[in-house]
């Protein structure tokens, strides 16, 4: 008996080297970071002030100029899409740990790591512009790096009256004479906004991205950089809206939902005919 | 017999083993619901309230809480600095008054018959109770604090953490419990004893002549909006008055996103009115005289302006007579003891 024990010991062992040794040669796992390129057109977006001679401005395709002081956006609910169609979630509800928000003002925030990203091959990504509602709570219990991050005083993502997240801010300059354009988005949304049972009242502001990856990302002994690009281009020139910004729309009554969902489909897609909205991939690294 | 008898025992044993397995042993603490005396005539109580009936120490926290200038970053501003009792929870300024001497984008609205509202702040944000809170703790104009910030201090002090305990059962302090008890608190804040009512009530009360009258006028000219007996209908409505061109301000649209709510404001109740000067949404009207003037002289046209107004000129006209009558029975809405407790 105890033969037959040491036997099975031996065993149990030899297999656990041999399942070991298997995969030696390419790790479970490893990072992949996403690197956002914040551009106009081709042209990498550098911010200025309303007199700025080095901000980089662009033309709307109804003649507007414009440029921008500052732009800040919410990524969350991350997830890639290996070949066979598994799906890798990310962190989806730990916005402490997959959630960021993109600073164009803060060069470290242009990288987002993700840790622990099982070896295979990726041909997709998808995310969030935005935070779901239901972790659209500013629950500073549950979450309380990402509440401090969008918190901070130069980073201003929460949105005190709706109890949210701003899920972008863009403050800039428009026309010749630089006028002031100041655009926010949230969700003021109460229940699901597709259920009648639960949905009561307001704008759902956040927008599923889908992304095709143009080569596959492969990710084991390699650590792949998907650099994914913002063409803020098609906030005023969008696929789903061609905006001209006045008094109407530019600042008063902006930072509200009412004039909000033509931007907001614009940046991040209508959700039905348009799932990229003014997103892409310019490249993946292996 | 003896034996079917021992059986049901057996059961009813078994029944109580299971029970005590089954549920964590909890020490059951004594805490009764608090009986409010909700008027016959007053319309259906949140749904919200029957999640969060007022208890006898969720009521007592709530108060202790509502008074506590801790809830603000540098405890200069509790809820109570702008809710102030004696002007049935409002204050007398245009718009609020937070922290460091910042000025919020609206009016403060009193806080009574809460528990029968559908919707809370002036552009109906809120639906329940228990969500709002949050906005004037960590509004950088208000108590410009935040959740984590409010426990902290808490915590350190013995007396509240044994109103928790008394409340809830056990000290945790949390989020929902801070506003539960916190709502449960305004769901007790009923005004229901004015003049009005004690003549409604055939309590031996009459109006005067003036207010006879003013009733009269009332009921003509301005009770489809004023409606029921709380004096509103809670529908948000643009009556076009001066706009706050504050960026931040759309009034209800910046809740919905529809366009046609532009500056729509939630129907306000005119119980206490003559307690909450200034009026409209951020405070442009001194006077009750002064709203009824603008409204006999005409107010701003828009496209989505109230159909009562449209059909009618953009006006609501009111003779001098009319305007005093109306102001007197506006005050008989007032209800003393109410802004006395």
């Amino acid at each position: 008996m105890k033969n037959f024990k040491n036997i099975l010991l031996l065993f149990t062992f030899s297999i656990a080297m041999l399942s070991c040794s298997d995969s030696d040669d390419a790790p479970v796992a490893n990072d992949v970071t996403l690197k956002f390129l914040n551009t106009f057109g081709d042209e990498t977006i550098v911010l200025g002030d309303a007199t700025s001679s080095t901000a980089t401005e662009n033309t709307s395709s109804e003649g507007q100029v414009h440029h921008f002081a500052e732009v800040k956006y919410v990524i969350s609910n991350i997830r890639l899409i290996q070949v066979d169609g598994t799906e890798i979630p990310y962190n989806i509800n730990d916005l402490d740990n997959g959630a960021t928000v993109v600073n164009l003002s803060n060069p470290s925030s242009l990288n987002y790591v993700l840790n622990t990203i099982p070896s295979g091959e990726y041909n997709q990504i998808k995310f969030g512009l935005g935070v779901r509602s239901n972790l659209n709570t500013l629950d500073q219990v549950s979450f309380p790096s990402f509440y401090a991050l969008a918190g901070e005083n130069d980073t201003e993502m929460h949105w005190e009256w709706g109890t949210g997240y701003r899920f972008t801010k863009i403050e800039g300059f428009y026309d010749t004479d630089d006028k002031t354009l100041s655009i926010h988005t949230g969700s003021t949304v109460e229940g699901t906004i597709d259920d009648e049972s639960t949905y009561t009242q307001g704008v759902d502001a956040y927008r599923e991205i889908a992304l095709d990856l143009p080569t596959n990302a492969t990710v084991g002994s390699s650590a792949p950089t998907i650099t994914i690009k913002a063409d803020f281009d098609m906030l005023l020139s969008g696929a789903t809206n061609t905006i001209i910004l006045g008094e109407g729309n530019a600042t008063p009554s902006i930072h509200t939902a009412a004039n909000m969902v033509l931007f907001v489909d614009n940046l991040g897609g209508n959700g039905t005919s348009d799932t990229t909205g003014m997103f892409s991939i310019e490249s993946v690294e292996n | 017999m003896k034996a079917f008898k021992f059986l049901i025992g057996y059961i009813g044993f078994l029944l109580l083993v299971s029970c005590s397995t089954d549920n964590p042993v909890t020490i059951p603490f004594e805490n009764p619901e608090v009986i409010l005396s909700i008027p016959e005539n007053f319309p259906e109580v949140n749904n919200a309230f029957y999640a969060n009936a007022p208890t006898q120490y969720g009521v007592s926290l709530g108060k202790k809480l509502f008074f506590d200038k801790r809830f603000s970053t540098d405890n200069t501003i509790s809820c109570a600095s702008c809710h102030i009792p004696s002007n049935a929870f409002a204050d007398n300024k245009p718009q609020a008054i937070g922290v460091e001497g910042r000025i919020g984008l609206r009016n403060v609205p009193p806080i009574q018959n809460l528990a029968f509202m559908r919707f809370y702040n002036w552009d109906g944000s809120k639906l329940e109770l228990e969500n709002q809170p949050l906005v004037p703790i960590i509004t950088h104009e208000e108590m410009d604090s935040s959740i984590l910030e409010v426990m902290g201090k808490l915590k350190e002090d013995s007396e509240i953490v044994e109103m928790f305990s008394k409340a809830f059962g056990d000290d945790e302090i949390t989020p929902y419990r801070i506003y539960a008890s916190l709502a449960q608190y305004e769901y007790t804040l009923i005004s229901s004893n004015s003049v009005y009512d004690q003549v409604i009530r055939n309590d031996g009360v009459s109006f005067t002549e003036s207010e006879a009258q003013g009733y009269e006028t009332f009921q003509q000219k301005c009770a489809s909006c004023h409606s029921t007996e709380l004096f509103t209908d809670q529908s948000y409505r643009n009556i076009g008055f001066p706009i706050n061109t504050d960026s931040n301000e759309a009034g209800r649209a910046r809740v919905t996103g529809n366009m046609e709510d532009y500056m729509s404001f939630r129907v306000p109740s005119l119980r206490n009115v003559e307690f909450t000067a200034p009026y409209g949404s951020f405070g442009q009207f001194a006077t009750l005289k002064d709203v009824l003037d603008y409204f006999d002289e005409g107010v701003l046209f828009s496209e989505n302006l109230d159909d009562t107004f449209k059909s009618n000129g953009n006006r609501i006209a009111l003779s001098d007579a009319e305007k005093e009558n109306l102001i007197a029975f506006m005050k008989t809405l007032s209800d003393s003891k109410f802004v006395q407790d």
